[in-house]
């Protein structure tokens, strides 16, 4: 199956755009992956099993073109994350703690962590995404969480 | 609330804008346009560094050009090879769509008193002729090796970020580990340990 970019862009884009912005930590280049992963898809020629199919996709060309964009040298005079947060307007100030914390992390952890508790992906999918073992995608949910519990304290809750 | 209620709250600031749909339709019209010109988007930089050998190196004022055979992604192709003075050597072939490519590279040689001299026109082409196994990442997730006139979609095949591969050319066997995204090592006796290549990686 196919879907338009306009359809998929309606439906996804910021969901790549914030995992982008999870590796890239930066909106400018956050955005132009998002374009880059949506040129892409409008240029292959791939037949898709599902919708969710689709989504593993772009979600996995986001990550792959986000850590490519991380190692270009060639990098623009952009806003910094610090920044870009003062332009950001959080429901409640744990949230921008949160946010903040989370974005403190090490990109492996932020990564998992982003699509365990946003994209709502399972170990195994997460493992099939990132091309890593389920295990290790356990070790790092679980050093992740853990960082989070220590510095966010009772704004965290344990996770089972 | 619930941790992943929590953290979906704080990450809901993350919002674009930007009309994507209309972007991706007119980037699409340029880059087709762009493409036959500059072609060298997949340009891939060879360094290749020779033990041994004396031969210095032909002082040609205006360069040699030749055409050559070599190993593009499992196919055997014509290219036009241009070597420099300086070692550095570019070589442009048509893609199987008919559009130019140009792979740009150079390499030095060692001589026994641990002085560097450029390669010659002779040693470069000898490397381009016997092609090391190549790792590509494509955009659209999958990853391949490449070896003379094998494709391999080893995509599937990594266990815990590692691919472990074994090539055959002729009598010759390469054992090629590959580190998902972070490098591979290739080796004619056991397949490497990646601090063989990454100075980071724990040696085992």
């Amino acid at each position: 199956m196919r879907q338009s970019v306009q359809e998929l862009a309606e439906k996804y884009q910021n969901n790549l755009f914030a995992i982008a912005f999870h590796i890239c930590k930066n909106k400018e280049d956050a955005e132009d992956v998002v374009q880059d992963t949506f040129i892409q898809y409008h240029t292959i020629k791939k037949n898709f099993e599902s919708e969710q199919h689709i989504r593993a996709w772009l979600i996995r060309v986001t990550i792959n073109k986000a850590k490519n964009m991380n190692h270009t040298f060639w990098r623009k005079n952009k806003m910094s994350i610090e920044d870009y947060m003062e332009t950001l307007v959080f429901e409640t100030s744990e949230s921008e703690t949160l946010f903040e914390t989370v974005m403190k992390l090490p990109e492996k952890y932020r990564i998992v962590i982003h699509l365990f508790y946003y994209e709502d992906y399972s170990v195994r999918e997460i493992a099939n995404v990132l091309r890593i073992s389920e295990s290790n995608v356990k070790v790092r949910l679980s050093r992740g969480r853990s960082i989070l519990k220590e510095q966010l304290k009772e704004e965290w809750n344990d996770d089972k | 609330m619930t941790n992943k209620e929590k953290y979906k709250q704080a990450f809901s600031v993350l919002q674009t804008s930007r009309d994507y749909a209309m972007e991706v339709d007119n980037m699409t019209k340029l880059t087709k346009k762009t493409t036959m010109k500059t072609g060298i988007a997949a340009a891939v930089a060879v360094c290749v560094v020779l033990a041994g050998g004396g031969t210095a190196y032909a002082a040609n004022v205006g360069g040699i050009q030749r055409t050559i055979q070599v190993w593009i992604h499992g196919d055997q192709t014509d290219a036009e090879l241009e070597i420099s003075q300086d070692g550095s050597y570019n070589l442009t072939y048509k893609d199987e769509n008919g559009e130019n490519k140009e792979i740009a590279g150079g390499g030095v040689a060692m001589e026994a008193d641990g002085t560097e001299r450029p390669l010659t026109a002779e040693e470069i082409q000898e490397e381009l002729a016997s092609p090391m196994p190549e790792v590509e990442y494509e955009e659209d997730g999958t990853v391949w090796v490449y070896y003379y006139d094998q494709k391999l979609d080893i995509t599937e095949k990594f266990e815990d970020e590692f691919c472990y591969v074994k090539l055959h050319h002729g009598e010759k066997t390469l054992y090629v580990t590959v580190k998902y995204q972070d490098g591979y090592g290739v080796s004619e006796d056991k397949y490497p340990s990646p601090s063989e290549w990454d100075t980071d990686a724990p040696e085992e």
